[in-house]
């Protein structure tokens, strides 16, 4: 005689387990863009950083910061790409900060040595001069050069992430490569 | 030329583009498939974790407890204040308790308050004849004397040998006593409830300074009002026979230590009648004309001196001796229910206090800002502040 009842209520158990269970858009959203966007970012703050250490560390504080900001992310306010690299560059400069260095954005001199097998001379001679040209721009510069070619940033990405217009963004990227062109002039 | 130049250090670019260690990124999707629990949670303090956890709740979270915390806080100090207050009304502040001057809460002698304006009729009940020289002599000089201990001790001109300050070594103390008594009585009885109290002032040997009975039939309510001097010892007798008389809607007694002022005037009163004595005896001894007046114009004086400070200290054992009683008979509902434990709550007290309540309450909260908004402010300022060095030492750090 209870049937009814006992029926209704396992339902209504499956249906609120169910319910509780399904990760909620945000988290799916975070999901995917840290799917997409795990590699770019340690590239960004190890370029940022020029320590491998230290920006695995940072770039895991930044994934930890935008996790926990992630249901206070407003979609009408930018890319989500560019809200994370604004996470990531706070981060790395916090890092900095705390260091009291000046940011460089290279690699490591232990990346530039360690060539790939397969690289040949000419490419491993070019390698190295662009390597030694990006050292010779002014660091925000080598910071658009990171964020556009390393992070895989779009300008409009970028203006966000920095704090700049689009256009204005545009502009100052043309310049630094503008200027890390003239610097590997013969190379390139 | 130009593209091909940039496809090649696009391409050499991407070439240096750092990657991450795989086992740097097998531990980092770890972290993120839990949920990025905090690495360094064991090494940081609490302090830390606490300023972390707080950074990552949303604002909203952050906000809607501390306003409601906030508004708990407000409630609770509103109920605190207004209990306080209310408490206090009942105890001392009630309507008419306010109608009625009062000695005791002003701090003024009884003998010093105003004789009521609608008085009518002065008579007395056990001295008619002693009526006026008693009015005379209280009235007379009395004004002119401190009603505290303190007060006499500084227009003396010092403390007192025998007791100092405040005649704390006094053998005798002299307390001036006074009380207010309100009665409720019904309109058609107030003269037959007069003449009790003219019967009870009578049997104690008092006497009626004023009074006023109004039996409804002019304009006025119907009521009584009498002002008496009681013998400070059958003071107590006197206000049992009152309350047998009617309703006690109010009662109030207060004393006033004299005994300062009186040790001070008797003391000087002394001095003056010996300085008297010898003047009398230098008057005696007096061989020319010249010395006997100057030594007359010094007696004249001393003694009414003497005179002044006799008066005094009659004005002043008086007080002690009677005590001023004010006494009214009102009609109607009583407005002070507390006093007389009568009368219900109804919606219109319930609507009253209610309002009470809220006036409080927005006192409160206005208190509550005056305190809280600055330092709301000072936080604001101080929270922009640090963001704007936390972005500048962000910008210098990246050269």
């Amino acid at each position: 005689m209870d049937l009814p009842f006992a029926r209704s209520k396992g339902v209504n158990q499956t249906l609120v387990a169910a319910a509780q269970e399904a990760p909620r858009e945000a988290d799916l959203a975070f999901d995917l863009l840290y799917r997409s966007s795990r590699d770019d970012v340690y590239a960004y703050v190890a370029s940022l950083l020029r320590d491998g250490p230290a920006a695995e560390e940072v770039t895991a504080t930044a994934f930890e910061r935008a996790y926990r900001k992630r249901k206070r992310f407003d979609s009408s306010r930018g890319e989500p790409r560019a809200w994370l690299f604004g996470i990531a560059r706070n981060a790395a400069l916090d890092e900095l900060r705390r260091r009291g260095r000046q940011a460089e954005l290279a690699v490591e001199p232990a990346d530039l040595l360690a060539a790939p097998a397969h690289e040949s001379a000419e490419e491993s001679e070019r390698r190295i001069v662009v390597s030694t040209a990006l050292a010779t721009l002014e660091p925000r510069q080598r910071e658009l050069i990171g964020l556009k070619f390393f992070a895989g940033l779009s300008n409009a990405e970028i203006a966000a992430v920095v704090g700049i217009s689009e256009s204005n963004a545009g502009t100052k990227l043309h310049r630094a490569i503008t200027k890390l062109r003239e610097a590997c002039d013969g190379v390139l | 030329m130009e593209s091909s130049r940039d496809d090649k250090l696009a391409a050499t670019l991407s070439a240096l583009r750092p990657a991450p260690r795989p086992a740097f990124a097998a531990e980092l999707d770890e972290r993120a498939a839990a949920g990025f629990p905090p690495q360094t949670r064991a090494t940081r303090s609490p302090v830390a974790r606490a300023i972390a956890r707080l950074r990552g709740l949303s604002p909203q979270r952050v906000l809607l407890p501390a306003v409601g915390v906030a508004l708990i806080a407000l409630a609770i100090t509103s109920a605190l204040v207004a209990i306080s207050h209310t408490g206090s009304g009942v105890s001392s502040d009630s309507s008419v308790a306010s109608a009625v001057s009062s000695p005791a809460s002003e701090g003024a002698a009884p003998t010093q308050m105003a004789p009521n304006s609608s008085s009518s009729s002065a008579g007395a009940a056990g001295g008619t004849g002693a009526t006026p020289s008693v009015e005379s002599e209280v009235a007379g000089p009395e004004v002119e004397i401190p009603t505290s201990a303190a007060e006499a001790a500084d227009s003396e001109g010092g403390t007192f040998d025998r007791s100092g300050r405040y005649a704390s070594g006094a053998p005798h103390r002299d307390v001036e006593r006074s009380a207010e008594m309100v009665l409720g009585a019904d309109p058609t009885e107030v003269s037959d409830d007069a003449a009790k109290v003219f019967a009870a002032v009578h049997s104690t040997g008092g006497i009626v300074l004023n009074s006023s009975v109004h039996d409804g039939s002019g304009e006025s309510a119907p009521g009584a009002n009498f002002e008496l001097l009681i013998p400070s010892a059958k003071l107590g007798d006197a206000l049992g026979a009152f309350s047998q008389i009617a309703e006690v809607r109010y009662r109030r007694e207060a004393t006033n230590d004299i005994t300062a002022p009186t040790v001070g005037v008797s003391e000087r009163l002394q001095d003056s009648n010996a300085k008297v004595e010898s003047l009398l005896a230098q008057l005696a001894a007096a061989e020319s004309d010249g010395e006997r007046e100057a030594v007359e114009a010094e007696l004249a004086t001393e003694r009414r001196h003497a005179a002044s400070l006799r008066s005094r200290l009659t004005a002043l054992q008086r007080r002690a001796n009677f005590s001023r009683v004010l006494l009214r008979i009102k009609t109607g509902e009583s407005s002070a229910p507390s006093a007389s434990g009568g009368g219900g709550w109804s919606i219109g007290d319930a609507l009253h206090d209610a309002g009470h309540i809220l006036a409080i309450a927005a006192g409160v909260a206005i208190v509550g800002l005056a305190i809280l908004g600055p330092l709301a402010l000072i936080a604001l300022l101080i929270w922009l502040a640090n963001r704007a060095w936390v972005q500048r030492s962000r910008q210098r750090a990246l050269g």
